[in-house]
């Protein structure tokens, strides 16, 4: 190698296919290919990091379930008997913010139009958001960072005022006989919860969001509204279905004897 | 003693087609001819594996869902699904089986736990946008599997049966009826009846112990082998702007 001169050097692959091969255009193709425009690499090989990462994942898993088991014992009651109701009958914990939204409004509405409509959105996310666009960041920015926080704060405090005085005060019963029940019961409700969605959203569009931002304000909406409901359903409601302080239910119940 | 060992390595190598991997080749090898292992990719981003990242909640969840499988197979050998048997079936598991009452704690915490991990997943998934094209549909079977857990856990609910378990179904599948054109004949159909009582334990079990965990099994191996295709968890890009936009 070292004693050899540039001029005996052989000719390089690439020189000589310079050379013989003869090139043409045989079709444009649109579309990115996997590095242009990426920046370095940043993968490291999967093993063994992520094997041992899981492993240690599943150990911590089992040994906090495990721990929880010999603390807690799972409930039973007596056995079933259809002829003695409990009170009150309550759903599993996670049916509780459906059972919840029952109590203050038409079944139809609140047990199967605002869950489907629900789900339908939950499912339309990806196509109502389709931009790439800070895909793999808590939040897409600091204004998203905002714009969920605000939100938050909104449903938090909004969800139990509208519980409480659905209960409370239930216009539904006030107005009793002076409007058909279907205005009351589904049209009064649908549009209560109307106006609380749409508010956030009317201060939201004076900042002209993008749909990544639309869509965080009515995500965090529902899921804010759906853990609060929840919450209620499962903590705060005893015996006849009343609203309680979960400690201060009366008689012997325990909203936890439920789980 | 030489032909011992041939035979051994032998053996090894017709099980584990890879040499030890401590190098490149061998560490990609260890990833693609293994079915487990091949879940994964040979190489994944730094960022992905950020804790405060995904906080594995998707790990999680097929681990629970795992812990859920072996400790409900050991459950079954203990059980009869009949309204006159179920109930003292749960009582001879809790005083007389060894460990019977760690094994249902274990399911019951378990069944609450993957409620909760599943919901938290999505809700990583939403916030980080890693439902964002190309992984849009993988975000639809989320939401089916999801749906799948509540039902896993909500047929299971009625197994015990005792009050808390029938009062609980009656309450949450009276919901079901409250559809106006179909809902009381999808109620009828869940329970076989008009009411809680033998059809619906038997139709319960069934949903619970065979048809939910076959589905989600299926729906899981289809949401991570598209996370695989689509090139792992959904992550910044690292050119500072960001911008693929098509």
């Amino acid at each position: 190698m070292t004693n050899q001169s540039p001029t005996q050097r052989p000719e390089s692959f690439s020189e000589t296919a310079r050379k013989t091969k003869t090139y043409s255009l045989v079709e444009l193709v649109k579309g990115p290919t996997t590095m242009v425009d990426r920046g370095p690499d940043e993968t490291i090989f999967a093993f063994p990091i992520v094997a041992i990462l899981e492993l240690l994942l599943t150990l911590g898993v089992i040994a906090v379930l495990l721990l929880m088991s010999i603390l807690v014992n799972a409930p039973l009651e007596e056995i079933a008997n259809p002829t003695v109701t409990t009170d009150p009958a309550k759903a599993p914990w996670y049916f509780m913010g459906l059972q919840e939204m029952l109590e203050h409004g038409h079944p139809t509405l609140m047990a199967i139009l605002m869950p489907g409509l629900m789900v339908l959105f939950i499912l339309a996310i990806p196509y109502i958001d389709n931009s790439r666009k800070g895909a793999g960041v808590w939040f897409t920015s600091q204004r998203g960072k905002r714009i969920t926080l605000y939100t938050t704060i909104y449903a938090v405090v909004i969800m139990p005022l509208y519980i409480y005085f659905d209960s409370t005060f239930p216009l539904r019963e006030i107005l009793r006989g002076q409007l058909p029940d279907f205005v009351l019961q589904a049209v009064l409700p649908a549009l209560l919860m109307g106006i609380i969605v749409v508010l956030p959203l009317l201060v939201l569009m004076r900042i002209n969001p993008t749909p990544r931002e639309f869509i965080m304000t009515l995500f965090t909406l529902l899921f804010v509204s759906a853990v609060v409901f929840t919450l209620t359903g499962f903590l705060f409601r005893g015996p006849g279905f009343e609203l309680y302080w979960p400690w201060n239910m009366p008689g012997d119940y325990s909203p936890w004897d439920n789980l | 003693m030489k032909k011992i060992k041939a035979f051994i390595s032998r053996v090894w190598k017709s099980i584990f087609r890879h040499g030890w991997p401590d190098n490149p080749l061998d560490r990609a090898l260890v990833m693609t001819s293994n079915l487990f292992l091949h879940l994964h990719p040979v190489k994944v981003n730094r960022k992905s594996l950020r804790a405060t990242y995904s906080f594995g909640l998707g790990v999680i969840s097929i681990i629970v869902f795992g812990v859920l499988s072996v400790t409900g197979i050991l459950l079954m050998f203990y059980y009869t699904p009949t309204v006159e048997r179920a109930y003292q079936y749960i009582l001879i598991l809790e005083t007389q089986v060894p460990f019977g009452q760690l094994l249902r704690n274990l399911h019951r915490w378990s069944a609450h736990l993957m409620v909760i991990v599943v919901v938290l997943h999505m809700v990583r998934v939403f916030y980080t946008g890693a439902y964002k094209p190309p992984r849009q549909f993988n975000w639809v079977v989320g939401v089916f599997l999801l749906l799948l857990t509540l039902g896993a856990s909500f047929t299971g609910y009625l197994l015990p049966w005792d009050q808390l378990a029938y009062w609980a179904i009656t309450v949450g599948t009276s919901v079901a009826g409250y559809e106006p054109l179909m809902g009381e004949t999808i109620r009828t159909t869940l329970l076989g009846g008009p009411e809680v009582g033998q059809e619906a334990l038997t139709r319960f079990y069934a949903l619970h112990i065979m048809v939910i965990p076959a589905i989600i099994l299926l729906l899981t191996s289809i949401h991570i082998w598209r996370v695989r295709k689509d090139g792992g968890l959904a992550v910044q890009e690292t050119d500072k702007e960001g911008e693929t936009d098509d």
